[in-house]
């Protein structure tokens, strides 16, 4: 049961490559290691997290130069803007999320009301990781390996839940809109979208903090 | 069936068959489009990459040794004040740094003083370990780094340079003063303005760069460190007259 939807977006004579992409497995697979990932990047802010409110100049392994360091955006007050660090809300979303792929990899479907709540969450969570990212790089003046791996993990997971919810039509959306975006996905043009973006992003470091990193 | 609904049935189908032509089409001329797009991106990030570490390079000289400005003493620092003055006051800060700036408040007058008469020579080693507070614009590396240019080319407007830098120090944690406003402090020193404009140059980065480590490795722990004839000096440095009298005794001293 667990490749029912999956011929869905592949047609007839598409490309090995077009079908592993669009395959269910595949799908849940990254969601998982971008979870797992996640998780693990949450865990390690957190024990940062804690060491830093025992000793504000804690040195951190990730404390590597003025622009590649922990121990500046972990002190800063965006780090705990709910008043207990951030991190802490990856270890409790994350854990969720590697439950949902894990369930999914095993064949159980959700109903439309849970992914629909899903991606409700899990946009909040996009848009704040990338509140955070904004931070980081334009108002505390660093970057944090660990949070980079969160901004990328909260990218990947979000783009195959919102795949996930497009391919079984569970947004609710207008016809004209979900047929417009299983024609985006099925071409393929959603994977370049966040690839491009991913791009971006790097260029973006690079662009500011090149002359730090590449020292 | 009639002749005329095979016909219309037909039509349709035709023009089915030219819309999903058409579709399939567009997602082509998109997908190429997409493709490009990441193409570019991947040349961008590439040459950026590229000329971030080339950048590097050219900070050292040929033999990629790091560049030090002129007229440094034989222990590497900046000396402001005559070379016979019996004193010599060794003082490890940084341009970020608000206690440096405390310390220049009071004891810069007397420095000054204690320099024109011939009691002490000042030995300046700017140090660059606050980049972190100035948001990302690294305002401790680029101002030590404009320093040693005035050091290296301007050797008589350091002093001037240095008592400005610190009268108009910014917040610790704000993004530093701009390189235009730095630029502008060092022409009311009366830094020349061909020393000036090179101060974009980055030359003397490295330089500051092994400062920072030298000092630390030699045991420095924060800013300021000011020492005495080598002696740590471990008085009151916020205050006006204890390391002025400290300097004066070790000038009887001798």
């Amino acid at each position: 049961m667990t490749t029912t939807m999956a011929p869905a977006l592949t047609e007839p004579g598409s490309s090995p490559l077009h079908r592993l992409r669009h395959h269910n497995t595949t799908v849940w697979v990254t969601m998982l290691i971008a979870s797992v990932a996640s998780l693990v990047a949450s865990f390690v802010l957190s024990i940062d997290a804690i060491a830093l409110a025992a000793n504000p100049s804690a040195d951190l392994g990730c404390n590597i130069n003025a622009v590649i360091s922990c121990g500046t955006v972990g002190t800063s007050w965006q780090a705990s803007l709910l008043g207990f660090p951030n991190a802490f809300l990856g270890l409790m979303f994350e854990a969720a999320v590697i439950t949902l792929a894990v369930a999914s990899l095993g064949g159980v479907r959700f109903p439309r009301w849970f992914m629909l709540s899903a991606q409700a969450v899990y946009t909040i969570a996009l848009l704040f990781a990338y509140w955070l990212f904004e931070q980081a790089m334009f108002e505390i003046g660093a970057l944090c390996p660990w949070c980079l791996l969160v901004t990328l993990a909260t990218t990947l997971v979000f783009f195959e839940l919102t795949y996930v919810n497009i391919r079984d039509d569970n947004l609710l959306l207008p016809r004209r809109l979900q047929n417009a975006l299983t024609g985006f996905v099925q071409s393929n043009l959603d994977i370049m979208l966040v690839v491009a973006w991913l791009l971006v992003l790097v260029l973006s470091v690079v662009l500011k903090y090149g002359d730090a990193l590449f020292a | 069936m009639s002749t005329r609904t095979r016909l219309r049935t037909q039509e349709r189908r035709q023009a089915q068959q030219a819309a999903l032509v058409r579709r399939s089409k567009r997602r082509r001329i998109l997908v190429s489009v997409g493709a490009l797009v990441i193409a570019a991106l991947v040349a961008a990030i590439t040459v950026a990459v590229v000329q971030a570490a080339g950048h590097e390079r050219t900070l050292l000289d040929a033999n990629g040794a790091v560049v030090a400005p002129q007229h440094l003493t034989h222990t590497g620092a900046i000396a402001v004040g005559r070379a016979d003055a019996p004193v010599t006051v060794e003082i490890y800060y940084d341009y970020m740094c608000p206690a440096c700036g405390a310390f220049e408040k009071a004891n810069g007058g007397e420095l000054d003083q204690l320099v024109a008469d011939g009691v002490a020579r000042i030995e300046l080693r700017p140090i660059a370990f606050l980049d972190e507070q100035s948001s990302g614009t690294e305002y401790s590396t680029r101002s030590a780094n404009a320093f040693a240019a005035v050091a290296d080319a301007a050797p008589d407007r350091v002093w001037d340079f240095h008592t400005a830098l610190y009268e108009q120090q910014p917040a610790e944690g704000s993004e530093g003063l701009s390189d235009e406003q730095i630029a502008k402090i060092a022409a009311d020193a009366g830094v020349p303005a061909d020393v000036v404009d090179g101060f974009t140059d980055d030359t003397f980065r490295p330089w500051v760069a092994s400062v920072t480590r030298e000092a630390f490795d030699s045991g420095v722990q924060g800013t300021p460190t000011v020492k005495i004839n080598g002696e740590a000096f471990e008085g009151n440095v916020y205050a006006v007259g204890p390391l002025t009298k400290a300097i004066k005794s070790a000038a009887d001293d001798r």
